[in-house]
């Protein structure tokens, strides 16, 4: 019994060990994002962009490699059924935020779109908003998994820098269109700029699914 | 042994099985999540149920030796059988019956028949620990409740060991729950057979000898693990994904709550200990797991804000308390006559 008893605890600690570092992954790539933008804004794609641009992609590798390894370990350990599933669909949904801030670099690396000076800094400032968001999100569900009760504090966070997003980049998107530029770049601007927001919009849906998770094991 | 007892001790034991396959439910949300096997579940069941019964059965059993001195094998048998007709019978009404309030209907149902009087202080004390059963079953659960809230707002563990932990505190509880079960409830099963037990004490290995009454627990308690193992797991699995369907912290508490309910109505320890402290006792009586279950899962609705109570499944609990003596009453009143009459045998 006692060595059963240990067993599980380590199995747990290893566990949760993986668990963190897939939480840390999501930091690094929202740092990481939020630097290679404002790189490109101001520099476009240079040397260092491409770097931080390669960094995100390993970052995106390294954590669905940690997910299927944690999804793995929640098979072989011993969840109550109910816990897995619901840890298992957050993992998922989590990853989704690595996927899409990865996706969002790409477009900058591949497409390369000029970004006028005078909409650089709301740029960034979207940026900083969806990685807010992001950051939020992880801190959130962190505490789901530590200390339920502060899940609900960041997700209030979430919500609230996600409706900051939405109003910036729908301003964003109505001052592209008021201005002379072709109807080809506005619509690339405007691709960008939902891909940015769509950051803060993925976040958002992870935290609909935590807090319903959460009320499940609130006691 | 005469086969003469073994027939007779025969609807003792179908009460032990019945009891077995429908009051077994510690586990059911265990079970049911799929967090341990029945089979698991069954053995650590049995075990523990045969523990309760063979060291703390006695106490309820004195009580209901009490109520009514059964010196007859003839009519122990009909006693007992007349309780487990009656609990059929009630369970097929849908109504949360107990073996405790059918094997009391069926004692003063005898004490009828031999023209023996009740006696009335003990049998006070016996309805009102079937009222204080749910009861003291919502007042566990709610204190447990809190001390689970506080205990968790101040210790923050890592939802994965708190997923292990739980596993092994519902294991713990099952297993206790089924051992205050085992020290309650024999009482139902083999209490009535205990005067008229031609069985002789057993030696075990490590010095131990079983007394003639725990032989005959033993006997019981192997009667209600056989239930539990043939017959409880569509009951467990229809508590565990309905009645019971709880998170598993909340089946923890549903469960100990339920397990203390018991063991304070059987342990001769405990009760000697609040004597000493000058705290009032409690009677040692056989109380209705499954109402303590309901009052414990109302409990812990209030506690966790329901403002609503459940009325009907109160207003049956009640028919409950009236109807299954009555009943089991009359059923072994008539049937000690046809007994006494037409088989031509000594029922007192």
């Amino acid at each position: 019994m006692f060595h059963l008893h240990l067993s599980l605890f380590s199995k747990a600690k290893a566990l949760e060990a993986d668990i963190d570092r897939f939480h840390d992954k999501l930091i690094d790539a929202s740092m990481t994002f939020t630097r290679a933008i404002k790189i490109y804004t101001t520099e476009g794609r240079n040397p260092d962009f491409e770097k931080h641009s390669k960094q995100i992609k390993q970052i995106e590798h390294n954590a669905d490699e940690l997910r299927r390894h944690i999804e793995n370990n929640l098979y072989s350990y011993n969840l109550i059924p109910d816990l897995r599933a619901d840890v298992l669909e957050l993992i998922e949904n989590f990853d989704k935020v690595i996927n899409k801030i990865d996706e969002v670099t790409y477009m900058f690396y591949a497409e390369c779109p000029d970004i006028p000076e005078e909409y650089q800094s709301s740029f960034n400032d979207l940026v900083r908003l969806s990685a807010d968001a992001a950051e939020n999100m992880c801190k959130a569900s962190r505490s789901f998994f530590r200390d339920i009760g502060a899940v609900r504090d960041y997700s209030q966070k979430v919500y609230f820098v996600e409706h900051e997003s939405d109003l910036c980049s729908r301003k964003m998107i109505e001052n592209i269109f008021a201005s002379d530029r072709s109807l080809a770049e506005k619509i690339q601007l405007r691709q960008f700029i939902d891909g940015i927001a769509e950051i803060a919009d993925e976040a958002e849906d992870f935290i609909d699914r935590l807090l319903i998770f959460t009320i499940k094991r609130d006691i | 042994m005469d086969l003469t007892f073994l027939l007779y001790l025969s609807s003792g034991v179908f009460l032990g099985w019945s009891l077995g396959a429908s009051e077994a439910s510690n586990f059911g949300t265990a079970v049911a999540t799929k967090m341990i096997k029945f089979r698991t579940a069954a053995i650590i069941s049995s075990v523990c149920v045969i523990l309760g019964a063979v060291i703390e059965g006695s106490g309820a059993t004195q009580t209901l030796d009490t109520l009514g001195n059964i010196t007859s094998l003839a009519g122990a048998f009909m006693i007992a059988f007349s309780a487990a007709l009656t609990t059929a019978w009630m369970v097929k009404l849908s109504i949360p019956v107990s073996t405790s309030q059918a094997i009391v209907g069926a004692i003063i149902g005898w004490n009828f028949f031999a023209g023996r009087p009740t006696d009335l202080t003990i049998l006070s004390e016996i309805i009102t620990a079937w009222f204080l059963g749910p009861i003291f079953g919502g007042i566990f659960a709610v204190i447990l409740y809190a001390l689970l809230k506080l205990l968790f707002t101040h210790w923050k563990l890592h939802l994965l060991r708190k997923d292990t932990l739980t596993r092994i505190a519902l294991i713990l509880a099952g297993a206790f729950g089924m051992y205050a079960l085992g020290a309650n409830n024999i009482a139902n099963v083999m209490g009535v057979f205990v005067k008229s037990s031609p069985l002789p004490p057993l030696a075990l290995p490590f010095d131990i000898i079983l007394s003639q009454e725990q032989v005959l627990f033993l006997l019981g308690g192997i009667a209600i693990s056989i239930g539990i193992s043939t017959y409880s797991h569509k009951v467990i699995e229809t508590i565990g994904n309905t009645i019971m369907k709880l998170s598993p912290l909340m089946a923890w508490v549903v469960v100990m709550a339920h397990g203390i309910v018991l063991y304070i109505f059987s342990s001769s320890e405990l009760r000697d200990l609040l004597i000493s402290w000058h705290l009032p006792a409690l009677p040692l009586v056989p109380v209705s797991a499954t109402q303590a279950i309901i009052g414990s899962v109302i409990g812990l609705g209030l506690a966790k804000g329901g403002r609503d109570l459940n009325w009907s499944i109160i207003g049956k609990i009640i028919i409950s308390f009236i109807i299954t003596p009555i009943t089991s009453a009359i059923i072994c009143y008539i049937s000690l006559f046809f007994l006494q009459n037409v088989f031509l045998q000594v029922v007192y």
